[in-house]
């Protein structure tokens, strides 16, 4: 990969991340309102949306610092791609289902509601910028190029 | 630093990441969700923070079917028909309180007398294409009332799915 390809992956990966600590801190202070948000997709039950809930804030959290520093960012963006996966399903399953609910993605309870077709488009670019860090962002391959 | 080719497996060191951030999430909230798993009421964490000052900008909670059905047979919540009394009247889901949203000014005093503003509410109306039951909500939110959740599916989904209803009250 020649420096200006190595350069824009970094500036992806470091986005990708900064969009990730940034969207679990936001989830963190609100446990409840974001349990309240899964619960609205209606596919898990009562208490496994409150145990989501209490760690997806801080996945996001930890694979998000990791993308920022660069360390285990094959791990990283792997999970974020798995994260990426559930949140497209989740989401379009609302759609097909006719379900008129905010996405929960960032800041819970009140504020400006996003639309399911809106965070649908959104997570497509974020699992597409986590497929190009998997696949070319981490460091070893980086030096090898 | 090695990663798929190095001592720890690419799906190991994910692994490890999921693990550290559940250990994590469930340490940091392990009230809540002790609270939770024994059916005790909660509350937003923000909300706690303001206290005693009511929510002025939150917003209900949305809820599904299976999650109102499971807090009706938890006994955790009061439902609150939006409805207005004709339609109470006519059919409400078991035990729930008539509140309607054009009578709200009038009828909130009773209400406050009746609902402590420490319960969870679940409020519903005619479904989907009805947002009585949110505008409701809000209200509520608004008169101190820190759980508010708005059962989407109102009372056809309930209905339909032959849950328990009873006819209205004088």
């Amino acid at each position: 990969m020649n420096l200006m390809g190595r350069h824009m992956i970094s500036i992806i990966r470091v986005a990708l991340g900064t969009v990730f600590v940034y969207a679990g801190a936001l989830k963190v202070n609100d446990i409840v309102a974001f349990a309240g948000n899964i619960a609205a997709y209606q596919l898990l039950p009562y208490g496994a949306s409150y145990m989501v809930a209490a760690v997806f804030p801080w996945l996001e959290i930890a694979c998000g610092l990791l993308l920022i520093i660069g360390w285990r960012t094959r791990a990283a963006s792997a999970l974020v791609i798995l994260l990426n996966v559930i949140f497209i399903v989740a989401l379009a399953t609302a759609i097909a289902r006719g379900l008129d609910i905010d996405c929960g993605c960032f800041k819970q309870g009140g504020g400006d509601k996003t639309s399911a077709w809106q965070a649908l488009l959104r997570d497509l670019v974020l699992f597409a910028a986590a497929i190009a860090v998997y696949l070319k962002g981490t460091p070893e391959k980086q030096r090898s190029a | 630093m090695n990663h798929s080719n190095g001592k720890i497996p690419l799906v190991a060191e994910m692994a490890l990441i999921v693990m550290l951030a559940a250990a994590v999430g469930i340490g940091w909230n392990h009230k809540l969700l002790r609270d939770v798993l024994a059916g005790k009421p909660v509350q937003s964490a923000v909300k706690k923070e303001t206290s005693p000052q009511p929510a002025t900008t939150a917003a209900p909670l949305p809820l599904g079917l299976e999650q109102a059905k499971e807090l009706f047979d938890r006994r955790e919540a009061t439902f609150v028909d939006a409805r207005d009394r004709t339609a109470y009247a006519a059919g409400h889901i078991q035990g729930a309180r008539s509140l309607p949203l054009g009578e709200f000014e009038a009828a909130l005093p009773r209400f406050k007398g009746e609902v402590k503003p420490e319960t969870t509410l679940v409020i519903y109306c005619n479904g989907f294409d009805c947002h009585d039951s949110l505008d409701l909500g809000g209200k509520l939110i608004k008169a101190g009332y820190g759980i508010v959740y708005v059962y989407l599916g109102g009372f056809p989904e309930w209905k339909d799915a032959g849950y328990a209803v009873e006819g209205g009250k004088p």
